[in-house]
């Protein structure tokens, strides 16, 4: 029997973590800016958001879900905690905006639909391929940094430490709680509610 | 322990992220760069004021070019056909758009973009109609239509108008003056969802803490029923 060291199972193992956790970044940015570029087009843009929505969730296809963070023990604290991170999110708006207008009901399931396609690819499959690569801190690290990213095309640069924020709240949710439950609930109430 | 510190951060400094940027700024829902309001909603967080265009046309042989006047924030676009104008004897005919200082709200009718004021030195041709973009803000509810006037005060004609890329109307004009979109303040707004005052955002945001409360409170005493009960 031939005993592997840790240092040599890292080498041999180390490039195809790497590699598929570049892969699935590399992807989810192209899904991302290729919705956000098609939305721009006139008439397209709910059809963007919903077929951008499912490819994005079609990322997270093959992996287990509890390494997705889509496990149902304590289902009842993690939709609790879905609801505590769409108050959070809305927060700020609520206190300064009051009347802020809410999304036209059109764009509501593409809302839904986006809000879901993103958590499962980002929080989802990114983030345990980022963690299988280099552990949970460049797991949080790497989808704030990709998620901020992949929102330039669509936001404007002073929304992006916004949209910043937003993202790394979500991967610590996600790290501090194995859960990804909670952040796809509170980005569908965030995104309905804006 | 380590970990709720690190939420509890990360709940900070978003809110502070958050508080300094108008609302909306999700999925690609908002438009792609903050409108620049005259008068802002005071939802709008930092505003810049709106700025005005400049465009000069070629005439060449009393044929004045195809050619786009627009404001340097793009807040408006006009767009003019070959042989547009009157051009007479003229080399270049000079287009100006400036925002207008004030925002009137003309009675029956809510606009929700600045209003714009369009000049040139020569007459459009009525066959040549050019086209006109006026984009406006996710912070107010979609405008149904374009309307004219030729005094701010009015009256405002609405224009037929139809929606064009994100955020974002258009229309067709055969001469210049106040332009700026809106819907008719007697009908809802398009799109509008009006529950609770049109307060929904607070409320929603209350009804979340409520049940989180509610619901947390038991979740809280269960388990630390259920952690004592092991420790005896």
């Amino acid at each position: 029997m031939i005993r592997v060291g840790p240092i040599p199972r890292l080498r041999r193992v180390l490039p195809h973590r790497w590699g598929r956790a570049g892969l699935v970044a590399l992807l989810v940015l192209v899904l991302e800016w290729s919705r956000a570029l098609v939305a721009m087009q006139p008439g397209l843009t709910v059809g963007a958001l919903i077929l951008g929505g499912v490819a994005l969730a079609a990322v997270a296809a093959g992996w287990p879900a509890e390494r997705l963070g889509l496990g149902t023990s304590r289902f009842g604290i993690r939709l609790l905690g879905g609801l505590a991170l769409g108050a959070v999110l809305l927060l700020p708006a609520a206190v300064r905006a009051g009347a802020a207008p809410l999304l036209p009901a059109g764009l509501a399931v593409a809302a839904v639909a986006v809000s879901i396609g993103e958590e499962l690819a980002f929080r989802g499959a990114l983030y345990a391929a980022l963690e299988d690569a280099g552990g949970a801190r460049l797991a949080i690290v790497g989808t704030t940094l990709l998620w901020t990213l992949a929102h330039a095309l669509s936001h404007p640069a002073e929304f992006l430490p916004a949209v910043a924020a937003a993202g790394l709240l979500l991967a610590l949710w996600r790290w501090a709680c194995k859960d990804l439950v909670a952040p796809i609930l509170g980005h569908v109430i965030a995104d309905l509610a804006l | 322990m380590k970990k709720l510190a690190l939420l509890a951060v990360a709940v900070i400094g978003y809110s502070i992220a958050a508080w300094a940027v108008a609302p909306g700024f999700y999925d690609g829902f908002g438009p792609p760069q903050a409108y620049n309001f005259t008068c802002p909603p005071p939802q709008a967080g930092a505003n810049n004021k709106p700025t005005s265009g400049h465009l000069d046309i070629k005439v060449i042989d009393g044929v004045s070019d195809a050619n786009s006047a627009f404001t340097d924030d793009g807040q408006l676009v006009i767009g003019f056909l070959p042989g547009a104008f009157e051009a007479g004897a003229r080399t270049t005919v000079s287009v100006d758009i400036r925002p207008l200082d004030t925002c009137p709200q003309p009675p029956g009718i809510r606009l929700v973009t600045n209003v714009y004021l369009v000049t040139a030195n020569a007459l459009l041709k009525p066959d040549k109609r050019a086209n006109l973009v006026l984009r406006y803000s996710n912070l107010e509810p979609d405008p149904a239509t374009v309307y004219q006037a030729s005094d701010p005060a009015g009256p405002w004609t609405a224009m037929r108008s139809q929606p064009g890329q994100p955020f974002t109307i258009e229309t067709t004009t055969t001469t210049f003056g106040y332009f700026a979109a809106g819907y008719s303040s007697s009908s809802p707004a398009p799109g509008a969802v009006t529950v609770g005052g049109g307060q929904l955002l607070p409320i929603v945001v209350a009804v979340l803490i409520v049940i989180v409360v509610l619901a947390g409170l038991p979740l809280a005493i269960m388990r630390r029923r259920s952690s004592s009960e092991k420790d005896s």
